[in-house]
């Protein structure tokens, strides 16, 4: 990041507005020395209490995590009334993405091999830096035209200490909220990032939110309502949460291939690896990394690149005979002779 | 159902003292069960480190050398000296209580305020401003967010000295002086990594951080790397309280002799603010076990030597530090003697002696840039 006072405002040129949060606004801006494209959040300013938390921790975390998986902040500027966060430009988020791209918002199987790895990493690369994202969401996870997936907005991310400290429960899009944080526990740590990249992970396959709940309550029963109603038996200690009710409907566990008779074997035993309960049981990034479902990978990039070229070579043969054709339709040159040759 | 002859009756009378006995037992099984769980936890929390402990002691490693400030720059300032801090952080460790904030959020605040020391020539009468700002800071990073203090609250603790306007500006200043670099693993992240890792000892505990704080005060220590400074702590702390130090726990057995000695040497008259605070249960009284530790010890040095008085000691140190500022005495903790300010955090604005370095250092070193003063706004809201 460059140093204080090199950059103004008005090195960039504001564009179209990207979308608005809480408490920023994002713009699209051109940097007007070199042409760059850049993201520009823009952080109103409290007059009454100075530079807001989100903004600290987000900046400074952010500083310290430099990878190809998260998204990078090259300058902060500031003026009299506001912050301006100046990021690389992203072309869309993944919740676009796949409105756009998708079947019906559904992605197809590469896609989703390749967008849940980087999405790993990026959390991988979090977690060994001791930061907790702590609001994973498609909205968040932004995607360029080179098929690249990075993590943005750290608002709400912290460094955890080991051990894990008691932290809010009011974290997490609710949709994307793992059960321990609904049921009021404070005390959780990196597998909250996992239950959310489960979810999207889900999402991705069928193009649907996975758990669209309305209310803390709600959003417990859709989960349970999937992966079955915990008791003292499959979860022993759940009793003790502060937002257990011993009245919970009872469900029974159903088969995630119900909700997603497209995906694979390998693919489901990863997925339910990330969707477990009990936050304990949740695979960390790493070894989910090292699910063999992502054994394939290579080859299939590989092939994805190889279909590209091959359909490139293809549009080439197709372009180059509609061009003979239309040389002879005109009929230019002495046709029969140039097919001879 | 159907009436029961009299032997029924005790056979009902059986049946309810079952029921009883079987809420008793359930009551019985949910105490197991939050034991169970607790159990769990922990042993998922030890899963957890064991996963990432590694990977995030490096980090932290790389992040406490990026972090440290300079003794040597703080050396040049003008106008604020060493002598000056012990003051400072008196208030801020009142604050940081009051305020009931992070055992964490106070070795940030006093990382930020050094850091900032290092880089900008500071005014005397910014001193308390620049120390409250890095608290707030340091609040806003690592503390919930209903506990990080009001500009108002203190304004409020600084007798109404700075603006709110101040705060703010001062804020600003800091964070951009630091390149917006807070993330600074402080020893209290070190200490509760290492105390994980064995059997929960209150004691120990209080003691290690007891010791960390009271290093705060010392210039020596200020250039100390975190884990370093952890680790000396907690080797000493052990000591004091008579433990074994863990054979098991190699990270923590690598402790500094030097910087270990260094601090055994540094523990006699104690800030009598910090002394305080951790002379209550809620801290094992680990001031007082301290205080009697050293006594001890004294004891038994007396024993060996002619006795020294300790007021000549306490005297001699005193005109020392009103001689010579630069001496070697000033790094320790000033005893505030007669100017001692009456519990509560209404502490008033650092400097002692108002008047004596007011003439001198008048003049800022042009090696730093200067800390903005509300007359100087543009230089640094541009």
């Amino acid at each position: 990041m460059d140093q204080t006072g090199k950059r103004h405002p008005s090195s960039f040129q504001q564009l179209e507005k990207l979308g608005e949060g809480t408490y920023a606004t994002v713009f699209k801006g051109r940097n007007r020395q070199t042409g760059e494209l850049v993201a520009l959040k823009e952080i109103h300013l409290d007059s009454e209490e100075g530079t807001p938390s989100t903004a600290i921790r987000e900046i400074s975390l952010m500083k310290e995590l430099k990878h190809e998986n998260i998204v990078s902040l090259h300058d902060v500027i500031h003026t009299e009334s506001k912050l301006m966060l100046v990021f690389e430009f992203m072309d869309r988020d993944l919740k676009k993405y796949m409105d756009h791209r998708g079947d019906r918002g559904a992605l197809d199987y590469v896609t989703i091999k390749s967008f849940m790895h980087q999405l790993l990493q990026g959390i991988a690369f979090c977690h060994d830096n001791r930061v907790l994202h702590r609001d994973l969401k498609p909205q968040n996870l932004l995607i360029n035209n080179k098929g690249m997936l990075k993590l943005a907005d750290f608002g709400l991310a912290r460094a955890f200490g080991i051990p894990v400290n008691t932290f809010s429960n009011e974290v997490v899009t609710l949709w994307y909220r793992a059960p321990d944080v609904l049921l009021g526990s404070r005390t959780y740590n990196t597998s909250i990032d996992i239950w959310s990249a489960g979810c999207i992970m889900a999402e991705m396959y069928t193009g649907r939110p996975l758990f669209p709940g309305t209310t803390n309550e709600d959003q417990l029963q859709k989960i349970f309502r999937l992966m079955g109603t915990p008791s003292e038996r499959s979860w022993p200690g759940i009793s003790q949460y502060p937002e257990y009710r011993s009245g919970f409907h009872i469900y029974a566990t159903q088969d995630l291939r119900m909700i997603l008779p497209q995906i694979d074997p390998m693919g489901l035993d990863l997925l339910s690896r990330m969707l477990q309960l009990r936050p304990e049981m949740r695979i960390s990034a790493k070894d989910a990394l090292r699910h063999p479902w992502f054994a394939d990978l290579k080859q299939l990039r590989a092939g994805i690149m190889q279909g590209q070229q091959q359909a490139g070579a293809e549009r080439a043969r197709l372009e180059a005979a509609a061009r003979a054709q239309q040389q002879q339709g005109m009929g230019i040159g002495g046709g029969m002779g140039g097919q001879v040759y | 159902m159907a009436y029961q002859p009299c032997d029924s009756y005790f056979v009902e009378d059986m049946e309810q003292d079952g029921v009883f006995a079987a809420s008793r037992s359930r009551q019985e099984k949910a105490r197991i069960d939050a034991d169970t769980q607790m159990e769990i936890a922990d042993e998922m929390s030890r899963m957890v480190s064991e996963e990432y402990q590694e990977d995030v002691l490096d980090h932290m490693e790389v992040m406490e050398a990026e972090t440290l400030p300079d003794v040597a720059s703080i050396d040049i300032q003008t106008e604020i000296q060493w002598f000056m801090r012990p003051y400072l952080l008196d208030f801020l460790i009142e604050a940081h209580t009051a305020f009931s904030l992070l055992p964490e959020t106070l070795f940030l605040t006093v990382n930020l305020l050094d850091r900032y020391c290092s880089k900008r020539v500071v005014y005397k009468r910014h001193y308390q401003l620049v120390g409250c700002s890095a608290m707030l800071i340091a609040a806003k990073y690592g503390d919930r967010k209903d506990r990080v203090p009001t500009i108002r609250e203190l304004k409020s603790m600084c007798c109404g000295l700075y603006d709110q306007d101040m705060f703010i500006q001062m804020e600003w200043h800091v964070l951009q002086t630091l390149n917006w670099t807070v993330g600074h693993p402080t020893v209290d992240n070190f200490l509760q990594m290492v105390l994980q890792e064995v059997n929960c000892d209150l004691e120990v505990e209080c003691m290690a951080r007891y010791l960390s704080e009271v290093a705060l005060f010392h210039k020596d220590f200020v250039s100390v790397r975190p884990s370093v400074m952890a680790r000396s702590s907690l080797a000493l702390a052990r000591h004091i309280l008579g433990r074994p130090i863990p054979r098991h726990s190699e990270w923590a057995g690598k402790y500094d002799t030097n910087v270990l000695v260094l601090l055994s040497q540094n523990l006699h008259r104690p800030s009598s603010i910090l002394s305080r605070k951790y002379a209550s249960p809620e801290y094992a009284c680990v001031s007082t076990i301290l205080e009697e530790f050293l006594a001890r010890q004294a004891q038994i040095a007396k024993q060996r030597m002619p006795p020294t008085p300790p007021s000549e000691v306490y005297e001699s140190s005193r005109t020392a530090m009103d001689e010579d500022m630069k001496s070697q005495d000033v790094h320790m903790t000033p005893s505030k003697g007669q100017q001692q300010v009456t519990m509560g955090y209404i502490t008033p604005p650092v400097t002692p002696n108002a008047g004596y370095f007011a003439s001198d250092g008048g003049v800022p070193s042009s090696r730093m840039p200067i800390t903005p003063t509300p007359q100087h706004q543009q230089q640094y809201l541009s």
